[in-house]
């Protein structure tokens, strides 16, 4: 849950970069850092095994600045997508007040994709929360390896597979080159910061 | 109505606050390069990409079956022979060791392919430039094979499958010819694995309890982290 200090005026979010393992969570929080560190002005935090994977999470923090008189911070943390990692992605949701899940557009990560998403319904769920109710964007990543020839699943596909019940907005991007990595953090952001602007009326 | 235009008045201040700290720049210029639409690395980079820590003896017999398809089309070239050969060796080994191979692998696997795209797709790149493209991921191979013979000598495990061919040894010139050896590699786990039924022990944990076992979890990889910058460290020396 976001923390909100009514007396200092001050709300700090936290959102959360979910999806199956090697989908490119870190890799848009690292597009992010490297294209905005000098407006950012704060550090990433990443803790990888020896073989470059996320161990524990990723983490930047976002200051956004005074909104409404409120001082907005957001926190943007990754999970290992690891299948065996299952216990710290469930650590790293908690508190958790917005989800951008990241799809992997291969052909062959259908089933990864799907199931990473039931394992995030049933850890909210462990919280407490609605999948249906949290704010939730989804990024349907890689697309630029269409261009290259790699069998991808069609945007139709990924729509039906994870978002024909859930209805939340969905982005084509490439965490590697940049397109719609930005887009998909504004969307995230805004739709986390106007879920919680009830708390602050 | 006051209500709704405080709302949108918010979310758009919001919007607004956002556009301008991640206003992006013009798109820099697209590099110049030759896409592998129709190019015969199309299907190797398709199967590479599909590789994970995850691996399955399909993936692993589709690299290594394209690899010889491959091969086939550049049986004249021997710098992208002794390529696609590193990246046999290597897939070899993964896919015996599948989830335990030490995690250096997967990252060399893909060092060895962008090089070899680079080599196979650049026009007109002197045979000295792709020579030593070649010699720098032929080191980065040997450097493998010798983090994983020390894990092997370090854990005293048996080992366990088949010799795999040996890193193929490029000469500067006329043109590489690989060599053969037989190294044995052993898989060492790198990192903790799940156990079977860990998810059903999870459901019923508190949250302290949880935290407990994933504390535990992270200890064991960073032990396992450190056995391999320890081993690393040693190579190192050695190499002094």
């Amino acid at each position: 849950m976001a923390i909100i200090n009514l007396k200092k005026k001050e709300v700090q979010a936290k959102i959360v970069y979910y999806g199956p393992g090697r989908g490119g969570k870190t890799t848009n929080i690292e597009y992010l850092y490297k294209k905005f560190r000098s407006r950012i002005r704060t550090e990433m935090v990443t803790i990888k095994t020896h073989g470059d994977r996320t161990l524990f999470f990723d983490f930047l923090p976002i200051e956004i600045g005074k909104i409404k008189g409120y001082d907005i911070r957001v926190q943007l943390y990754t999970v290992p997508g690891q299948v065996k990692y299952e216990s710290t992605r469930r650590l790293v949701l908690r508190g958790v007040d917005g989800i951008v899940f990241v799809a992997d557009s291969l052909a062959v990560r259908r089933k990864e994709n799907v199931l990473s998403l039931k394992s995030l319904a049933d850890n909210l769920a462990s919280y407490k929360k609605s999948i249906l109710q949290i704010p939730l964007v989804f990024q349907y990543n890689k697309r630029d390896l269409l261009e290259e020839g790699i069998p991808l699943l069609p945007v139709e596909w990924l729509e039906k597979d994870l978002n024909s019940k859930l209805k939340a907005p969905s982005l084509e991007a490439s965490a590697l080159k940049g397109p719609n990595v930005v887009q998909t953090m504004k969307k995230i952001i805004v739709m986390t910061i106007d879920s919680l602007r009830k708390d602050l009326t | 109505m006051a209500q709704q235009r405080d709302e949108d008045s918010f979310r758009s201040q919001v919007e607004d606050r956002l556009d301008h700290l991640f206003q992006e720049d013009a798109p820099e210029a697209a590099e110049e390069q030759v896409g592998v639409v129709e190019h015969p690395l199309k299907n190797l980079k398709a199967v590479l990409l599909s590789i994970d820590w995850e691996i399955t003896d399909s993936t692993m017999d589709g690299l290594l079956n394209e690899i010889k398809n491959v091969e086939y089309v550049y049986s004249e070239d021997k710098i992208i022979l002794t390529f696609l050969q590193l990246l046999g060796s290597m897939g070899r080994y993964v896919k015996a060791n599948k989830g335990g191979a030490h995690p250096e692998a997967t990252r060399v696997i893909n060092s060895v392919y962008e090089a070899l795209e680079k080599v196979a797709m650049t026009q007109g790149m002197p045979r000295p430039e792709k020579e030593r493209i070649l010699l720098e991921e032929v080191a980065k191979f040997k450097r493998l094979k010798e983090q994983v013979v020390l894990r092997k000598a370090e854990k005293k495990e048996p080992a366990v499958f088949e010799s795999s061919p040996a890193p193929p040894t490029p000469s500067p010139a006329p043109a590489p010819e690989p060599e053969r050896s037989s190294v044995k590699e052993v898989p060492v786990p790198e990192e903790p694995r799940a156990e079977p039924g860990a998810e059903a022990r999870f459901s019923g944990m508190s949250p302290h309890e949880a935290f407990a076992y994933a504390l535990e979890e992270i200890k064991e990889v960073i032990r396992a982290e450190f056995r391999a910058l320890r081993a690393e460290i040693k190579l190192w020396r050695e190499s002094k």
